[in-house]
């Protein structure tokens, strides 16, 4: 395969993932916004800035007052902002397009296809009414993208390349929602006094990654900071885990990766060693200082990114 | 069959006797192999073919069949207009366009070989040498090479057009690096999702075969001392009107889509970059012209070429479909030699006609041509892009006695053709809701591999939307249909 196409196939992935995280990210936090325990979590500004702080951290800096219609705008259709869902599904269908002779015509007409509807989509209605509607129509779109991938493209270079898009985006996107709520439920501490350990926003949270439901299955507890964390962060088992992320991307890397011992500046050594550091770690060494986990994760994976790039798609 | 132009779609359909409509006889009976087609159509309504042909539309914008338009503000993405109402070539008929185009193929390739190695043709004075060295196509470099499998043309389009007199005749041969197969294949996906119904009444061929066999012809083509080659596409890349085209021929193929950038020479060997270091290519069907393929040998600003292509491909170790230079044989002035180049080289009558040519140059079709300005389109032999260009009758009396006094002036400069009409066919007009007649030609594809031909069943039939417009290119507004080949 071209290294210039695996990079476009990598941030087709990527791309396509992101997109669904930030829809139901604005999804779930708006919605279960509306009935929430606490004046605080109910709190419009509240809620916009914590969907701003997972689009584009930066946007919210100097920002006091936010503009409900205009916030929903931005993440959602605004083509000026490279975190729009909008212009994600756009980076992905270009990504896609520069691909587009090694992917299967199914997937790429579905991606085209959702380009299209996103681009066409009412931006009266979406900011009126239309966000559930909209971001409902994104993630299953998604859902049917991976299906696309999964059960369209060979299971060779190709699909590995694009799963490893993937899951670093998720796990990059899953550290980034998780951030975020913790700071929420930081906030939400000094305004009205709820502990941390058991605040609504952990509930949220698990909800935004599709989890809620088989924590409640794997822990019969009510969410706490330390069931959700080491969920999320921990458990193999839970597909939006970091941990299940980690060992997908160790999977696919092997794919890619000819040597059995990878030499010390590789890509794939960086990420098994990532992989075990995280096997063996448990939540009161996570607990213990999460800032300093999560930006330590963050940065990981973001170095992660940069060397498979100068391994694979830098011969260009 | 009478025509049903009571039918509320066929409402408007008023064709011009002035052509050959594909469609009506002279007596306004539908032709036969139309008959089915149009029982078919009659089921339905107004609505039925304003929804159907916005279905079509949006077949093409989600498969990503389209082209960017670049403007000032924003970049457009379009369609190329489709028809809904299919064109269909009998049996018979097929038979002699295949058959001649294949001929003009073959013998399109002998003329290159013969041009770039002894120049027969020119010493047996049926070519005048005088067409050659004025050719700005002619590359001195390809004198003496021989290319793999002794195949120039690869890929040939041949531009038909069917005259008021009921035969085809070439316009135009295309062999540097013609497009639009895959708008054939396009629209034969379009129509199937849109008129499914239709195509059990016919038995059509197949048009999703060219893939397969454009792989195998540019495998016939593989370098010296190469067992199994690894061919690519090779493509200006994505911002290119064509990049559709590029990315279907790699994927139909199972071959890398590869820019030039993609690609890198080392010791004459062409090699690609990938996720596991450097491959190495063996065949490349390139889809740029000549002049951009390597900046050491052509155009020095081209970043869309391989520096060292061009000396690879001349030390035999890369085959490049088409072969450079292959231009000097498709222009307006060499085409007027078609059919002594056919006799001269395969020693048959050519089977497709070309249009007539009165070389101005010999006194007597001179005298014709001056007699008879107002009903020949007078063209100048080494102008192209349509400079220079008269058509007898739209010229006022003191025009024509201009043309005349331009063509005694220099004789040799100008040739003289009959003004052809294109044939018209059923066609439907959005802003109308109907179906109108609009003139239409025919592009088909040839491949000439080494021992291997093939002539894709079916072609590019292009149409102009507007009404009483000859001109069918895509920049002018043209669209285009399915093409449909009957079996037996």
């Amino acid at each position: 395969m071209l290294a210039r196409v695996a990079n476009n196939l990598f941030w087709m992935g990527r791309y396509i993932e992101r997109s669904e995280h930030i829809a139901r990210y604005m999804n779930v936090n708006y919605f279960s916004s509306l009935d929430a325990p606490n004046e605080l979590s109910q709190s419009r500004q509240f809620v916009l800035r914590s969907m701003l702080f997972v689009a584009d951290e930066e946007e919210i800096k100097d920002v006091k007052e936010l503009d409900e219609q205009k916030v929903l705008y931005d993440i959602g259709l605004n083509p000026e902002k490279q975190f729009s869902i909008l212009s994600s599904i756009q980076n992905a269908q270009q990504n896609a397009n520069g691909a587009r002779d090694l992917i299967s015509s199914e997937l790429y007409e579905s991606i085209n296809t959702l380009n299209r509807v996103v681009k066409n989509y009412n931006k009266d209605v979406f900011v009126k009414n239309g966000l559930f509607d909209f971001t409902t129509m994104v993630t299953a779109n998604v859902a049917s993208l991976r299906t696309k991938i999964r059960g369209t493209l060979l299971h060779d270079e190709v699909y590995a390349i694009i799963m490893l898009g993937i899951y670093i985006e998720r796990a990059n996107q899953v550290i980034r929602i998780v951030n975020s709520k913790y700071n929420d439920a930081l906030v939400e501490k000094v305004n009205s006094d709820i502990s941390v350990t058991s605040s609504y926003e952990w509930t949220t949270l698990l909800k935004c990654v599709e989890s809620y439901d088989m924590m409640r299955r794997y822990y019969r507890k009510v969410p706490s900071s330390n069931t959700v964390l080491d969920f999320l962060i921990l458990n193999p088992a839970c597909p939006r885990s970091i941990m299940n992320s980690l060992n997908s991307i160790h999977y696919y890397i092997g794919y890619l990766s000819k040597d059995e011992i990878p030499h010390k500046d590789s890509a794939a050594f960086l990420i098994g060693k990532l992989k075990y550091d995280h096997q063996y770690k448990t939540i009161e060494d996570v607990q213990g200082d999460l800032k300093v986990c999560i930006e330590k994760l963050v940065d990981d994976l973001s170095l992660v990114g940069e060397k498979m790039d100068k391994d694979y798609f830098s011969l260009y | 069959m009478k025509a049903p132009t009571s039918l509320p779609i066929f409402s408007s359909y008023k064709y011009d006797s002035k052509f050959y409509d594909e469609i009506f006889t002279d007596n306004n009976e539908v032709r036969e192999v139309y008959e089915t087609l149009f029982n078919l159509f009659s089921e339905y309504s107004v609505d039925d073919f304003a929804n159907l042909n916005d279905k079509a539309k949006d077949a093409f914008f989600n498969q990503g069949i389209t082209f960017q338009v670049y403007g000032d503000k924003e970049t457009k993405e379009k369609i190329f207009p489709f028809d809904l109402f299919p064109r269909i070539i009998g049996h018979e008929e097929w038979q002699k366009i295949e058959k001649g185009a294949l001929q003009r193929s073959k013998a399109l390739n002998l003329f290159l070989w013969d041009l770039y190695h002894d120049q027969k043709i020119i010493k047996d004075k049926i070519v005048p040498i005088d067409l050659i060295n004025s050719s700005v196509n002619f590359l001195k470099q390809m004198k003496g090479f021989n290319p793999p499998g002794g195949i120039y043309n690869h890929v040939s389009g041949t531009d038909l057009i069917k005259h008021s007199d009921g035969n085809h005749y070439v316009l135009e041969d295309n062999i540097r690096c013609p497009s639009g197969v895959s708008y054939v294949v396009g629209n034969r996906a379009a129509l199937k999702r849109t008129l499914f119904g239709v195509f059990n009444h016919y038995q059509s061929y197949n048009v999703s075969d060219y893939g397969q066999n454009l792989l195998e012809i540019i495998e016939s083509v593989k370098p010296k001392g190469v067992d199994i080659p690894k061919c690519v596409v090779l493509t200006p890349g994505v911002y290119n009107s064509a990049y559709y085209e590029h990315s279907f021929l790699a994927k139909q193929m199972g071959v890398e889509l590869v820019e030039g950038r993609d690609l890198f020479i080392e010791n004459d060997f062409v090699y690609m970059k990938t996720i596991r270091g450097l491959v190495r290519v063996d065949v490349i069907y390139r889809r740029v012209d000549d002049l951009f393929i390597d900046p050491l040998e052509f155009n020095k600003d081209s970043l869309l070429g391989v520096p060292g292509l061009f000396k690879s491909y001349m030390k035999g170790k890369v085959c490049l479909v088409n072969a450079p230079g292959t231009g000097v044989a498709d222009d307006k002035a060499i085409y007027t030699y078609m059919p002594q180049i056919i006799k001269y080289y395969l020693d048959e009558e050519p089977i497709l006609n070309n249009v007539h040519t009165y070389h101005c140059s010999r006194p007597d079709e001179l005298k014709y041509v001056l007699e008879n300005v107002d009903k020949l389109v007078v063209k100048p032999v080494d102008e192209s892009g349509g400079y220079g260009i008269s058509i007898g009758n739209k010229l006022t009396k003191e025009e024509i006695e201009k043309v005349k006094e331009t063509i005694k002036a220099s004789p040799r400069k100008y040739i003289a053709q009959p003004i052809m009409s294109l044939s018209t066919h059923a066609t439907y007009i959005e802003d109308e809701n109907s179906f109108e007649p609009r003139h239409v030609d025919l592009r088909t594809f040839t491949l000439l591999g080494k021992d291997k031909d093939f002539v894709l069943k079916g072609g590019l039939t292009r149409v102009a939307l507007k009404r009483g417009n000859l001109i069918v290119n895509s920049s002018q507004g043209g669209g285009s249909k399915d093409t449909w080949v009957l079996k037996k």
